[in-house]
């Protein structure tokens, strides 16, 4: 069949017209943004003037030599190694269990655990604190209950390790989306595998090392990638709310840094540098991971 | 055939973690509202985990609605909930369709543009956004924010959408040409009734997400009258250091946290496989 020229053109405007107003607006509200914060990194602004002074690679160097981005940074990997750990191993668990192990309420289990992944991390944030309050908070009244004295100890204000307070909210909120995931990867396993096995009379423990975690792996390997880039991004917003990077810069991360030097110190050049390495470090531990985690993978035929 | 454990003292301990997990996860929502019944002498001189005595305070609630404004960071929340996830699936329906449809030259390339634009940390683009949006005089505005979620959703509902569209059978559009329909009445007749699952799905998680946001809008809006709900949430968290009204914080914490749970119960199924389709790269 020969296409016409208006046919042709008429093709060529409905592909226009579907993908340019998108691609338009994207380009505007995001990818300018992130080309934008490249180019103000190379630069001392405070934001206020249009005065901007043309540094080059000095915002960077200045990193180098400012601790608390090194802090920054080691807090980041951190949490994303405590949530890499925590949320993958409960969360492999409960898939395991809720899909192989014959449980009666699966279904219930499953609906409820995925709930702190729809509520606001604000909303985490603040009910996280009233759990670690000192005067009023969940944990000290019931480490009381075992103890003579009232116990009373400023869970957040830790001179060092405070970090580690921030793991659980983390984890618990984290668990119920990865746990999707490798229930979905665990379903799609062929079901005559796990027959085979029990008829060869290998346990639900042999049936994981040798089915399930070999066929879900490429599933796990996407989790973990993706535990370290929302960390990495965003695990600004529970250090905000729970201890704005305090006590003395000893919980600040990399996002939450960013956010105090622009919005709070007005040297945007600085906040978007750091932001730049953000950017850098995510990329390269995903290039890592991906090494670290390569497998042969096993095909399903 | 599935024999599940046979160890039955396994079974057991395995069970009780289960049941521990869901208490650690519901508990905490329970407590939200037990404790948005309290006033603050039950705070200080009862133990956290104690019922809230009667009456109970459901006044906090009325409280939080008028005096703290939460009835109009509410309608913020839900203007501009509704109108980025509206905008955000139209722009990306568009394109995943033709993405999915159409190969083109460039096609590829704008796929795969999309799909990488995943891989960079939104956050680098929040001094910029600031900037821009300042210049635009967009900042504290609805509109300003609805622009910016929109184009925050989009590679992911694009990435999705393309999936969910090449699943669908080709035939019915293939007819629908043959009788004659437009490139555009094929897609908004034929297409669009048909990939309302997809739709739905990718809408939903774009609502949960773009409701819970928090980063965004603190940096964008800084007039009270705009506040989302999670951006008025921090603030309050913020001004309990000087004014102790925890009763009502709860109050507000269980009114941001219910409509998303209402949705998440109606949803779940789509949840869970959208979460599913947007995670397999």
């Amino acid at each position: 069949m020969k296409t016409s020229g208006t046919a042709k053109w008429q093709r060529s405007l409905f592909i226009a017209s579907f993908t340019i107003p998108t691609l338009a607006f994207f380009s505007v509200f995001t990818i300018y943004p992130v080309i934008k914060a490249l180019y103000y990194s190379l630069f001392d602004w405070s934001g206020m003037s249009d005065h901007m002074d043309f540094i080059g690679l000095q915002n960077f160097k200045d990193m180098l030599h400012d601790p608390i981005v090194w802090q920054a940074l080691g807090n980041d990997y951190f949490l994303v190694a405590g949530k890499i750990v925590g949320i993958m191993l409960l969360a492999t668990f409960f898939a395991v269990a809720l899909t192989r192990f014959g449980f009666r309420l699966s279904g219930f289990f499953r609906s409820v655990y995925f709930i702190p992944n729809v509520i606001s991390v604000v909303v985490i944030g603040v009910l996280w604190n009233f759990i670690y309050n000192p005067q009023i908070g969940f944990l000290n009244a019931f480490l009381s209950l075992f103890t003579k004295e009232p116990v009373a100890i400023t869970w957040l204000g830790f001179t060092s390790h405070t970090i580690w307070m921030l793991l659980p909210p983390s984890i618990w909120a984290g668990i119920g989306f990865y746990m999707i995931l490798l229930i979905a990867a665990i379903q799609n396993v062929p079901e005559s595998l796990y027959e085979a096995a029990e008829l060869e009379g290998a346990n639900q423990w042999h049936q994981f090392c040798h089915i399930t975690l070999p066929l879900v792996w490429e599933q796990m390997k996407v989790s973990i990638i993706n535990i370290m880039m929302t960390t990495l991004n965003g695990s600004f917003v529970i250090v905000w709310l729970m201890t704005e990077g305090g006590p003395d810069n000893t919980t600040q991360v990399m996002g939450s840094y960013l956010y105090q030097m622009a919005f709070r110190q007005y040297h945007f050049g600085f906040g978007a540098a750091i932001g730049v390495l953000i950017l850098i470090t995510s990329l390269i531990t995903t290039v890592a991971l991906q090494r670290l985690l390569h497998r042969e993978t096993i095909e399903m035929s | 055939m599935n024999l599940g454990l046979r160890n039955p003292a396994a079974k057991t301990i395995f069970f009780a973690i289960l049941i521990v997990w869901s208490l650690a996860v519901l508990y905490p929502l329970a407590w939200t509202l037990l404790d948005a019944l309290k006033n603050n002498a039950q705070f200080l001189g009862n133990a956290p985990w104690a019922l809230p005595k009667l009456p109970l305070l459901w006044s906090n609630f009325s409280y939080v609605w008028d005096k703290y404004n939460f009835n109009s960071y509410f309608i913020n929340s839900l203007v501009i909930t509704a109108g980025s996830t509206v905008l955000g699936l139209l722009l990306s329906a568009s394109t995943a369709y033709v993405l999915a449809r159409y190969s083109f030259k460039g096609s590829g390339l704008l796929y795969l543009f999309y799909i990488a634009s995943m891989m960079v940390p939104f956050v680098l683009a929040l001094i910029p956004l600031f900037f821009l949006l300042n210049s635009l005089h967009l900042i504290n505005t609805w509109f300003g924010l609805i622009l910016v979620y929109a184009s925050s959703v989009l590679a992911f509902g694009v990435f999705v959408l393309v999936g969910f569209f090449k699943s669908l059978p080709k035939e019915l559009e293939e007819s629908a040409v043959i009788d004659g329909a437009s490139y555009y009445g094929t897609f908004f007749r034929i297409m669009l009734p048909l990939s309302q699952p997809g739709l739905v799905t990718v809408a939903i998680i774009n609502v949960l997400n773009i409701w819970n946001e928090y980063v965004v809008g603190t940096v964008l809006i800084n007039d009270p009258k705009h506040y989302t709900l999670p951006v008025e949430i921090g603030v309050l968290q913020a001004e309990m250091q000087y004014r102790t009204e925890w009763g009502p914080l709860f109050a507000a914490l269980f009114i941001t946290i219910v409509p998303v749970l209402v949705v998440y119960i109606l949803f779940q199924r789509k949840i869970a496989s959208g979460i599913t389709a947007g995670a397999v790269k």
